[in-house]
Order: C-alpha cells, then sequence, then structure tokens
C-alpha cells in the first residue's frame, strides 16, 4: 500500500513540473526557461536559445538531474512550488557544480500556459 | 468652422501617415548604430567602415583569414562574428574589451583597421547634419565618445539567431528538424569529442580563454591572452568562440588558419599532428580523440544544423551545400 501511495505521489509530482516554465525578464533582458518531457529529458534554453538538455527524475518534491553541462555530475534540488503551482523555485539539496548552483538557487519559473507558446 | 475642423484634422492625419511611411531616419540608439557599422565616415580614408570586415552575409564574419583594414593594411586575426554577442562576457580574442561598448570603438581607432581618433570620429559626426541631429534626438546631446559606442554596441546587441534548425529540434521539440547524422553530431559534441567542455551555453562558448595548440613560440607565435593578463599560464590562450553560424563563418580560430570545419574537426582529433610542438596545449586536448570518419562527419553536420535559417534560405537561392544538415 506505501508503495502504491510512494509511486501516486510521484506521478502527480512528476505531472507537476511536466510542461514549459520561464523565468520573468532579467534586468538584462534575458529570459531562462527550461521544458521538462514526459519522458523524463529535459531542455533548458536562454533567450529561446537552448543550452543544457539532460534527464531527470522525481521523488516526492526533490529533482534529480544530470544535463550536458557539469561533467555529467547529478544535482539535486527540492522544488518549492507556489502561486497555485503555476511558479516554483529550487532549494539547493546537492550539487557538485559551483555554477550550476548559482544559477539554479536564484531561478524562479513560472509556468507558459500552452496557448502562450 | 465645423467643416474647417474636419479638413485640419485631414490634412494632419494624411501627413502624419504619410510621414510613418516616408521617414526612413532610426528612432532608436540600435537604429543609429546600424546606420554608423555600414557607413565609412567612421575611418579616416572614409573606405572602411564596421562591416567591411563584419559581412552581413557571412554572419557579420570576414572570409578572409584576416581582414584588411585602411590602405589594405593587413591584421593580425581573425575578424570573429560580430554576431551573438547579447551573452558574452568579453570580447576580442585576447578578451581585452570587458564590454562591447568599450570593444566598439577599438576598431575605429586602430591604425591598421579604420585609422581614425574618436575625437576626429567626433567632430565629423559633429559636422555632420544628419548624425547630428539623429544624436540629439535620440540622446539629446551632440556625438560623445559614450554615445558612439553605446549605438554600435546597441545595434549590434540585435545581432541575434535562435532559429537554426538546431533550436527548432530543441526548442521547439521538432524532431525532424535535424538529420540522423546531426543528432549523431550532437551526442558525440556533448560526449567523445568534448566539445561541450569549452563551446557550453546558449551561443556554444563558456566564455573562457583556452590554449588549443595552435602556439608554439616560433612559427606559431601569438601569445594571446597573456599579453592582456600578463599571466604565463595564459600564454597561447584565446577566447572560445560561439559556434552559431560557424559553417558560413569560415575560416577559423583566432588566426584564420583552418579553411573548412572538416579541417577544425580533424585539428581536433590529434592537434598534434598538425603542430606537434606546441606549448601549453589545454589537458583536454592531450590525447586524440580518435573520432572515426564517420563521426567527424556528424559532428560537422551538428554544427552546419546551428546556421541561422535566414543564412540557409539565402545560400539556398545560391544552390550552396550548406542545407545539407
Amino acid at each position: 500500500m506505501m508503495i502504491i501511495i510512494a509511486l501516486l505521489l510521484n506521478t502527480i509530482t512528476s505531472d507537476k513540473i511536466t510542461g514549459r516554465w520561464e523565468t520573468k525578464k532579467s534586468p538584462k533582458g534575458n529570459i531562462t526557461g527550461i521544458v521538462f518531457k514526459e519522458d523524463k529529458s529535459f531542455e533548458c534554453y536562454v533567450n529561446r536559445k537552448p543550452f543544457t538538455s539532460g534527464t531527470y527524475e522525481m521523488n516526492a518534491d526533490t529533482l534529480s538531474f544530470v544535463d550536458t553541462g557539469c561533467k555529467g555530475e547529478t544535482a539535486k534540488y527540492r522544488i518549492i512550488f507556489f502561486n497555485n503551482e503555476d511558479s516554483m523555485k529550487f532549494e539547493f539539496l546537492a550539487d557538485p557544480c559551483t555554477e550550476r548552483k548559482e544559477g539554479m538557487s536564484r531561478m524562479v519559473l513560472g509556468r507558459i500556459k500552452k496557448n502562450l507558446l | 468652422m465645423r467643416k474647417f475642423i474636419i479638413v485640419v484634422i485631414t490634412v494632419l492625419a494624411i501627413i502624419a501617415l504619410m510621414s510613418a511611411f516616408t521617414n526612413k531616419e532610426p528612432i532608436n540608439k540600435a537604429g543609429l548604430g546600424k546606420l554608423l557599422f555600414f557607413d565609412p565616415i567612421l575611418s579616416a580614408s572614409r573606405t572602411v567602415s564596421c562591416a567591411t570586415c563584419h559581412k552581413p552575409s557571412f554572419a557579420f564574419a570576414d572570409t578572409s583569414a584576416v581582414s584588411r583594414g585602411f590602405k589594405n593594411r593587413k591584421g593580425t586575426r581573425n575578424t570573429p562574428t560580430a554576431m551573438n554577442v547579447l551573452l558574452q562576457t568579453s570580447f576580442f580574442w585576447d578578451g581585452r574589451a570587458k564590454t562591447l561598448e568599450e570593444q566598439a570603438l577599438a576598431p575605429i581607432e586602430n591604425p591598421v583597421e579604420m585609422n581614425l581618433p574618436i575625437e576626429q570620429a567626433l567632430l565629423r559626426l559633429q559636422k555632420d547634419s544628419k548624425y547630428n541631429e539623429l544624436f540629439k534626438k535620440i540622446f539629446n546631446s551632440e556625438p560623445t565618445r559614450e554615445n558612439l559606442a553605446e549605438s554600435i554596441a546597441a545595434f549590434e546587441r540585435t545581432l541575434e539567431t535562435s532559429d537554426s534548425p538546431f533550436d527548432a529540434w530543441k526548442f521547439s521539440d521538432d524532431s525532424n528538424a535535424i538529420s540522423a547524422s546531426a543528432k549523431r553530431g550532437f551526442v558525440l559534441f556533448n560526449g567523445k569529442g568534448k566539445c561541450v567542455q569549452c563551446h557550453f551555453g546558449a551561443d556554444f562558448t563558456a566564455n573562457e580563454f583556452r590554449n588549443i595548440g595552435l602556439f608554439n613560440a616560433k612559427k606559431w607565435n601569438d601569445s594571446g591572452r597573456m599579453v592582456v593578463t600578463g599571466n604565463k599560464e595564459d600564454i597561447g590562450k584565446f577566447k572560445t568562440a560561439s559556434l552559431r553560424n560557424v559553417a558560413i563563418t569560415a575560416p577559423y580560430m583566432h588566426n584564420g588558419k583552418f579553411k573548412t570545419l572538416k579541417e577544425v574537426i580533424q585539428f581536433y582529433n590529434d592537434p598534434s599532428k598538425i603542430i606537434p610542438d606546441a606549448v601549453n596545449r589545454d589537458s583536454l586536448l592531450l590525447k586524440p580523440l580518435d573520432l572515426s570518419k564517420t563521426e567527424q562527419k556528424d559532428i560537422e553536420t551538428f554544427l552546419i544544423s546551428l546556421t541561422d535559417k535566414r543564412f540557409i534560405t539565402k545560400k539556398k537561392q545560391g544552390n550552396n551545400s550548406l542545407i545539407k544538415h
């Protein structure tokens, strides 16, 4: 029973992040975005320019991922949803890559509705 | 009286409409920067503009190994693309300019490029009624060193490209946008080829300086970044170039040594075959990559897929093979 509940929770959280997310425009005018896909891959971009991609897993509220940067090392962040789950930010858990950690820690993303693409 | 008011309003509306269609003057900094970028007024001989070396058809790069400027004088380094500079953190091959504004003025004064002291350039612009008026409109000031740099930099910041087949694949999730070979090339780029370790990011550069083995202190003696930092460890290091539109920015490297992407990939596959006595070559390139011919071709195909569609369309018209991404 516990396993079923855990799997169910996982699926629900996974579904919550699936889709396109973007930051607001930075003071320099840049917009960063991430697309979490159903096949557990993701794409990151800045100003519509892809800059890294990788695979991810969700375990309850914890996101684990590897991407093409940071020598393929795994990162773990807790996802904090807010604003009716239309916004999220990342809380550091483990990440050996300093630059990625800096980027993730200050990132706040808003969900992009499909009809806005 | 009512009729008169209606006639006046109609006439004013027509004048406003006509001026909207006929007024080709730039109305912002980038528009002014564009005018200046293409205008030889900023060179001593009035024959060289920024666009002389940064050719729009070639992604604002040059087709010569090194460009020729004032009185046909030969430069010492390859002209880099002026596109996709928005996210860059340093400029010139050795990174001596920290901002785009700083970069924008240097070629004007450089004796082998445009050879015009900025003070003289400003006098010319101040005397030119068109420019003087435009600067006053946009900056509420006559041309100055600062607003000249600001204008050109603002134009350069508009030269962003994000509509390549690769972008369509990754950003728009169009799995047919690039070929199977390009997709294999992307995997190699991120893995066996180690390319991503330097060419990481939205413009495929981590904005770092690396010595890739094109310095031997003899025939190949441009010491690059070291001249800027004074640090011996920086000898032979150059800025990692962006790879967006790389298929149309040949020749390659700081000295334009390689004429084709194929040559570049062959070099990276085993740099010591080309320059065996390189000094301070990056540790990433100490061992051959052992890429097969097919793998090298796949990486090349991937690199071609980074060409923005605006250039592919042009090349298509000229039956250029670049479209085979």
